[in-house]
């Protein structure tokens, strides 16, 4: 569905996108997530036909961005970030503008309005005037109009930024329903929320790609390391004797509470030692009541790749 | 370098010339919409109103108080309150064009959906040059009613009527040109109206400023001077003279500035 080969995008003299490459299949959601700045709006305009590359190549269902634009155009439906909207209009009749644009006509055109006022939930507000909105209704609309046309590819950037944690939910939901019609590439800085909805995850910082795996073989093959949280009773401290457990890199004694202990270790992360902790109870005769592994999450990820490229500096 | 890009046609888009038309229909209604659901187009139209009918008690006022060359329609044009109404209209027709998407950012979504950019800049245009075309349509009402109240024993050369409002025409379509240019070049309207104001000035004083070193100027030169001379064109035109030659004038500085603005919308399409 989309390909792209060594894209490369200049603004006077500042390299926003530096050669990238990847493919996005069809019937995918693929995130894309990097700090701000790093190049995913830019990358998203050239796909949707917005702005061309300076150099390399872009196609979506195989048409060039640049050459075929029209045609580009037709096939994507892109939601840009801050959903920009006529504040004048009203909601229902800026989708009939939009929809009539985009080439829908006559009963087609009303049937399509209405059903994507469904299911993007703002049949309630069409005689609205957009400007009066709230910001999620504002962000539905786009989205709507995004959608109108039944585009075979869908691009949002940042589709859930400053909505609630309920219209989070219900934009996730929408885009796991539409994933049987569409093909989706989204931006988002939660990286949650990429962790729940996204095959695949491309992160890029610096106009570069960082990494492109699923959200889980990502957090697997992570550098960073991941906790083993142990409660256990003993007469003794016993942290000595858990560091010195292979992979175990640092134990730190949380809270004891009447002959309970509890620790936590930061192990490694291609190790597993939850069955090295329990042999060990089972031999020194220590009472386990928690034994569980936090796995790093995306948001670990993200530092981590952020923080190894700048100097590690927190806010460089 | 790839400028020129935006010209060549992919194949099947032959079949297109109908939904051309049509996308460009979509969006001329919305910009014709926009002009009459914000109070603009009615500000405006109240603002031509009263200045043209102060404009034409000037014009009997003159008429009346002494016997004069020219008739009651070459007067109301060259009234001061003519011109002051008719520097103020191009800005406020023209300011919110372009820059009110670019500061909301809908260019970007304009510019992803199927449209081309002269589609845009046309709608834009046409739409402020229809607003134009009927907020001076009630300034004809006064000379109807001059005729109607005595009885058709005042003059009212149609010749004269038909010069008069075709100059109008002329120049407030090459001024609109200005005014969308400059709106394209900014995201603040203020600054639009300013830049679209001071260009049209510009170009009357231009006129006005040739037209008096002109009279130094050798016989050969005095033609060219008056090809910029807006007020030149004016009178002639309010004798009821048509002359083609500042009506291709004004057409060639209206299609000139319509595709600087066509240029300065694709600028985001050019391959730095």
């Amino acid at each position: 569905m989309i390909h792209v080969h060594e894209l490369t995008k200049q603004y006077a003299g500042r390299t926003a996108v530096d050669r990238l490459s990847f493919d996005v299949e069809a019937g995918e959601i693929v995130g894309f997530l990097g700090p701000n700045g790093a190049g995913k709006s830019t990358t998203m305009r050239i796909l949707s036909g917005y702005m061309p590359p300076t150099s390399g190549m872009a196609m979506v269902d195989g048409h060039d961005v640049f050459r075929e634009s029209l045609e580009v155009r037709r096939k994507v439906g892109y939601m840009p970030e801050m959903a920009p909207l006529y504040h004048d209009m009203r909601v229902k009749e800026y989708l009939h503008f939009r929809a009539e644009l985009k080439g829908l006509r006559g009963r087609d055109l009303r049937h399509r309005t209405g059903e994507v006022m469904e299911l993007c939930a703002v049949t309630d507000v069409r005689r609205r005037v957009i400007g009066n909105l709230s910001k999620g209704f504002k962000q539905r609309v786009a989205l709507a109009d995004a959608l109108i046309h039944r585009p075979k590819l869908l691009i949002l950037d940042e589709p859930t930024n400053g909505l609630d944690p309920t219209q989070i939910r219900g934009v996730r939901e929408l885009l796991r329903s539409l994933r049987e019609q569409h093909t989706i590439l989204l931006s988002t800085h939660i990286l949650h929320e990429v962790e729940q909805t996204c095959d695949r995850v491309i992160m890029i910082h610096e106009g570069k790609i960082q990494a492109c795996d699923t959200p889980r073989n990502l957090t697997r093959s992570l550098r960073a390391t991941s906790l083993v949280h142990v409660e256990l009773q003993s007469a003794t401290d016993v942290a000595k004797e858990l560091e010195a457990l292979p992979g175990v890199r640092k134990v730190m004694t949380s809270k004891t509470d009447k002959g309970w202990r509890a620790y936590a270790l930061r192990v490694e992360s291609q190790t597993d030692i939850r069955e090295s902790v329990l042999d060990l109870a089972t031999a020194k005769g220590w009472r386990i009541r928690e034994l569980h592994r936090q796995l790093p999450t995306l948001e670990d990820v993200f530092v981590e790749l952020a923080a190894a490229d700048s100097g590690a500096r927190p806010f460089g | 370098m790839c400028l020129w890009n935006w010209r060549r046609r992919t194949p099947g888009q032959g079949h297109l010339d109908n939904e051309t038309m049509r996308v460009f229909w979509t969006l001329l209604k919305k910009e014709l919409r926009a002009f009459f659901v914000s109070p603009v187009a009615y500000i405006v139209l109240a603002l031509v109103m009263v200045l043209g009918g102060v404009s034409f008690k000037a014009a009997l006022s003159v008429l009346e108080s002494a016997p004069s060359e020219g008739s009651i329609v070459t007067w109301t044009f060259h009234a001061q309150w003519f011109w002051l109404s008719y520097f103020f209209v191009f800005p406020l027709l023209t300011m919110r064009l372009f820059a009110e998407e670019k500061k909301l950012g809908t260019l970007e979504t304009l510019f992803t959906a199927p449209v081309r950019a002269w589609q845009v800049v046309g709608a834009k245009f046409t739409a402020a040059m229809v607003l134009y075309a009927v907020i001076w349509l009630p300034s004809l009402g006064n000379f109807w009613l001059l005729d109607w109240i005595t009885g058709g024993k005042v003059e009212i050369p149609v010749g004269a009527l038909r010069g008069s409002y075709l100059i109008l025409f002329a120049m407030g379509v090459f001024n609109l040109a200005m005014g969308c240019f400059a709106s394209s070049l900014t995201s603040n309207q203020i600054v639009a109206a300013v830049i679209s104001f001071t260009m049209s000035v510009l170009h009357f004083l231009l006129g006005v400023f040739a037209l008096v070193v002109g009279r130094r100027l050798p016989e050969s030169m005095v033609e060219a001077v008056h090809y910029v001379a807006s007020v030149e064109h004016i009178r002639l035109f309010t004798q009821g003279l048509i002359d083609t030659r500042p009506l291709i004038y004004y057409a060639s500085l209206t299609l000139l500035f319509l595709t600087l603005t066509h240029q300065v919308v694709e600028f985001r399409r050019w391959k730095l």
